[in-house]
């Protein structure tokens, strides 16, 4: 499509100029989108392992931790953890990755994991606490890997539609209107010099 | 570096052994209430937010509005009622929406 201006010179000029930036920014887009591409499928893989491995923990330690509690009574249960000694909280640091704001996570525990006297609560109970103790920290690490997927994948996209945008719709639209620019006054030209020349002719014949 | 809050939302039984863990866990049973409690959180700042794969189905528009921010993280943890495999679906939204392409396809 061309563009609404005026053929002249200046504008000519000022569209050249903007065409020049565009190729320039639609090249160093395309960059950002390969290697944030490369990135992406670097980590699909192994995020899903460890998302696949965990859930398989994480459910036979919910198994047996709700088995514990049938066996218990729910309100055996309830009682024995309703003052937990474990506090936890995450440290967030950012990192940038190609301009995308990624957070790591840094788990800060204090306190024991075991909160209540053994006499009233099943060993089983005990083993699901800990083992799921230990599992806390993968899914820290998980939840990491998981927010970077998706906000890579959201960044992709938007890169995406400003490389399509450039590519497919303002660079033909300037290097249409240039065109047209172009010949526009070359059109001019010509039409000035045979007017020139059939003046010229008149005046001689006089 | 800022130090921040954990919260888990889900149903009872999967709660208690996150509170055993030291996690802020916030039980509920019905979608409204998880939606109401979701929103919560985010805005008072939780870092990490664990959901119950049966909530976090009922959730997924909530859910969708989040993931384009940098926090909070929403990790899915199985529940107990039957699986769905809500997590790995969603892991394959955004590599579609990303590639274009599913190229997580079982071989």
């Amino acid at each position: 499509m061309v563009l609404k201006v005026n053929a002249t010179r200046m504008e000519l000029q000022q569209l050249k100029k903007r065409l020049k930036i565009a190729v320039r920014g639609h090249k160093l887009l395309k960059d950002k989108q390969d290697e944030l591409m490369r990135q992406m499928l670097s980590q699909i893989n192994e995020v899903k392992e460890k998302r696949m491995e965990i859930e398989k923990n994480f459910q036979s330690i919910l198994q047996s931790f709700v088995l514990s509690q049938s066996e218990l009574g729910r309100a055996q249960m309830e009682e024995a953890l309703s003052l937990p000694s474990k506090r936890m909280a995450v440290n967030v640091e950012t990192k940038t990755v190609m301009s995308v704001k990624m957070p790591t996570f840094k788990s800060e525990v204090s306190g024991n994991i075991i909160s209540y006297g053994y006499m009233n609560t099943s060993g089983e109970m005990d083993v699901a606490l800990i083992r799921f103790d230990k599992l806390i920290e993968t899914l820290f690490t998980l939840a990491e890997m998981e927010k970077r997927i998706q906000l890579l994948a959201d960044e992709i996209d938007k890169t995406r539609r400003r490389v399509n945008a450039l590519e497919y719709k303002l660079i033909p639209s300037l290097e249409e209107t240039i065109k047209f620019i172009t010949m526009k006054l070359a059109e001019l030209e010509r039409s000035n010099l045979t007017r020139l020349m059939k003046i010229k002719d008149i005046v001689r014949e006089h | 570096m800022t130090a921040a809050k954990i919260g888990a939302i889900g149903e009872n039984d999967v709660m208690l052994i996150f509170k055993a863990v030291g996690v802020e866990v916030f039980p509920t049973e019905s979608r409204e209430e998880g939606a109401a409690v979701l929103s919560k959180l985010v805005k008072e700042g939780y870092a990490v937010i664990f959901i119950t794969e049966s909530m976090a189905v009922s959730l997924d528009v909530e859910m969708k509005k989040y993931s384009s921010r940098m926090l909070p993280s929403i990790v899915v943890v199985p529940g107990l009622k039957e699986r769905n495999n809500y997590a790995l679906e969603r892991l394959r939204q955004s590599i579609i929406k990303a590639v274009g392409a599913d190229v997580m396809k079982e071989k």
